[in-house]
C-alpha cells in the first residue's frame, strides 16, 4: 500500500475491510443493547459504519438484518426501534446530500453563538491535530481517530464541539480532517453532523461539559488527566457557565 | 449494450452493487481517482480498507484520472458501453459526463432504503422521519413500533 500511495500518511486500520469482515460484524449486532447503551463509549454499538459509507453492506442489508434479528430474539419491536432510527439518519444524510451537492461545504443557516463566521479559525491548532493539548479525552480522541480511523459517534460530538467551541475554529476545518482519517469518512454524514454541532444546521449549539463526558466513558479519561484534578479542565463546569463563556452576543 | 465493461465505484463495493448483479462475469474496473486522493489528502487507512473491499470483488484495480482509466479499460476489451451503479457524489456525475462523451453510459439504481414519493421534506430529519418511520416498519411483516414519544433530532 505505502508503494501504491506513498503520499498517503500514516498506517493501516486494525479494521478490516471486505464483505468477509462485514458479514461477521452484521451477524453479531445486538439492536437491543444497542438502544439502551449506544451513548457510552462501552455501549453495543454496531461499527457497521465503514462497510455501509462504501456499500460493502448496504442500508437494506442492515434493515433487513435488524428485522431477522426481531424474529430471532422474539422481542418486541420496539427493541430495534432505535437502530432503525439510525439508519434513518444515514438515509437522511444521504438524500440531503444529493439535493445540496458541494453546498454541504457551506453555512446551512446562520450560527446560533453570538460569533461570526470570521471569528473562527481556518485552520486546526498544531497542539490539537498533534494529540497534545494536555487534555486527556481530546488527545485520546485525536490517537484513536489516527490510528484506527473510527470513533465512537459521542466521542466525535464531544472532539467537534471542542474544535468549534472552545477552539473556535470554522467546522470546515474539523470536517475536513475528520474526512481524511475516518474508514466511514463520508462528506454527508460528517458535514452536515459537524454543522449539527456549529449551530449552522441546528437551533442551538451543541456543547458538553465535564459531568457529561465522565459519564459516558466511566471516567477513564479524567482518572489520569492533569487538568481533571489540578483545576485547568475546560469542561468542568455547569451548561449555563460554559455558555456564558463561550457563547456570545444577543442572538443565542 | 452487448458488451459492456462495468464501472465500480467507492459507494457500491459491495456483492449487492446493481452493476455486478445485472452483469455477473462482465469485466470490472475501480480506479483510484489520484486528484480526489491528493486533494483531500486521505490517509493510509482510508485507502487500505478500500484495498481490503476491493480484494474480494471480481474486479480489476487502476489508479490515475478516473474517466481515462474507465475508458482505456472499456477499449482494451472491446467494450461498446459502461455500466455502473448510482452515486451520490457529485463528483460521481462529473465523471460519468466525461466517460459519456466517448461511449454510452448505463447507471443502474440501486434498492432504496425506504421508498418515499418526491418530494420529501429535508429541512429536518424529524419531518422526514415522521414519513420513512412508517414506511419502513410497514415493510415488516410483523407490524410498526411506534408509539412512545421519542426525541428525533439530534
Amino acid at each position: 500500500m505505502r508503494q501504491l500511495f506513498p503520499e498517503a500518511a500514516g498506517g493501516l486500520s486494525t479494521i478490516q475491510g471486505g464483505r468477509r469482515a462485514a458479514a461477521a460484524a452484521l451477524a453479531a449486532i445486538d439492536p437491543a443493547a444497542y438502544g439502551r447503551s449506544r451513548n457510552h463509549l462501552d455501549g453495543a454499538v454496531t461499527r457497521l459504519s465503514p462497510w455501509i459509507r462504501h456499500g460493502v453492506l448496504s442500508l437494506v442489508e442492515v434493515r433487513e438484518g435488524v428485522f431477522a434479528w426481531l424474529e430471532r430474539s422474539g422481542q418486541p419491536a420496539q427493541a430495534a426501534a432505535k437502530l432503525i432510527n439510525e439508519l434513518g439518519w444515514r438515509d437522511y444524510w444521504q438524500r440531503l446530500w444529493r439535493q445540496l451537492g458541494a453546498g454541504i461545504w457551506l453555512d446551512r443557516e446562520p450560527l446560533k453563538t453570538g460569533h461570526l463566521p470570521e471569528d473562527y479559525a481556518a485552520e486546526l491548532p498544531a497542539d490539537l491535530v498533534g494529540g497534545c493539548t494536555g487534555l486527556a479525552c481530546m488527545d485520546g480522541f485525536v490517537r484513536q481517530l489516527g490510528e484506527t480511523g473510527w470513533l465512537h459517534n459521542h466521542a466525535r460530538m464531544w472532539l467537534a464541539s471542542y474544535v468549534v467551541h472552545w477552539r473556535r475554529v470554522r467546522w470546515q476545518a474539523g470536517a475536513r480532517w475528520f474526512l481524511q482519517h475516518l474508514l466511514d469518512g463520508d462528506p454527508a454524514s460528517n458535514n452536515l453532523s459537524w454543522q449539527w454541532v456549529a449551530s449552522s444546521f441546528s437551533s442551538k449549539p451543541y456543547l458538553f461539559n465535564r459531568d457529561n463526558l465522565e459519564r459516558f466513558s466511566s471516567g477513564r479519561y479524567c482518572r489520569v488527566c492533569a487538568a481533571a484534578t489540578n483545576g485547568t479542565c475546560p469542561f468542568d463546569a455547569s451548561y449555563e457557565q460554559l455558555q456564558a463563556q463561550l457563547l456570545g452576543g444577543p442572538s443565542c | 449494450m452487448l458488451k459492456p465493461v462495468l464501472w465500480i465505484h467507492g459507494e457500491a463495493l459491495g456483492p449487492g452493487n446493481p452493476a455486478l448483479l445485472a452483469h455477473p462475469g462482465a469485466q470490472a474496473v475501480f480506479v483510484f481517482d489520484r486528484e480526489l486522493i491528493a486533494q483531500s489528502g486521505l490517509s493510509l487507512k482510508r485507502l487500505g480498507f478500500l484495498y481490503e473491499c476491493l480484494l474480494e470483488l471480481p474486479v480489476t484495480l487502476r489508479q490515475g484520472d478516473v474517466a481515462e482509466e474507465v475508458l482505456a479499460f472499456a477499449r482494451r476489451h472491446g467494450a461498446d458501453g459502461v455500466v455502473t451503479s448510482a452515486a451520490v457524489d457529485p463528483r460521481f456525475a462529473v465523471l460519468r459526463d466525461q466517460i459519456a462523451t466517448q461511449l454510452p453510459v448505463e447507471v443502474l439504481e440501486p434498492e432504496p432504503f425506504v421508498e418515499l414519493p418526491e418530494p420529501v421534506d429535508l429541512r429536518r430529519f424529524s419531518r422526514y422521519w415522521r414519513r420513512a418511520e412508517p414506511v419502513l416498519w410497514a415493510r415488516r411483516s410483523a407490524g410498526a413500533p411506534p408509539a412512545r414519544a421519542r426525541r428525533s433530532d439530534r
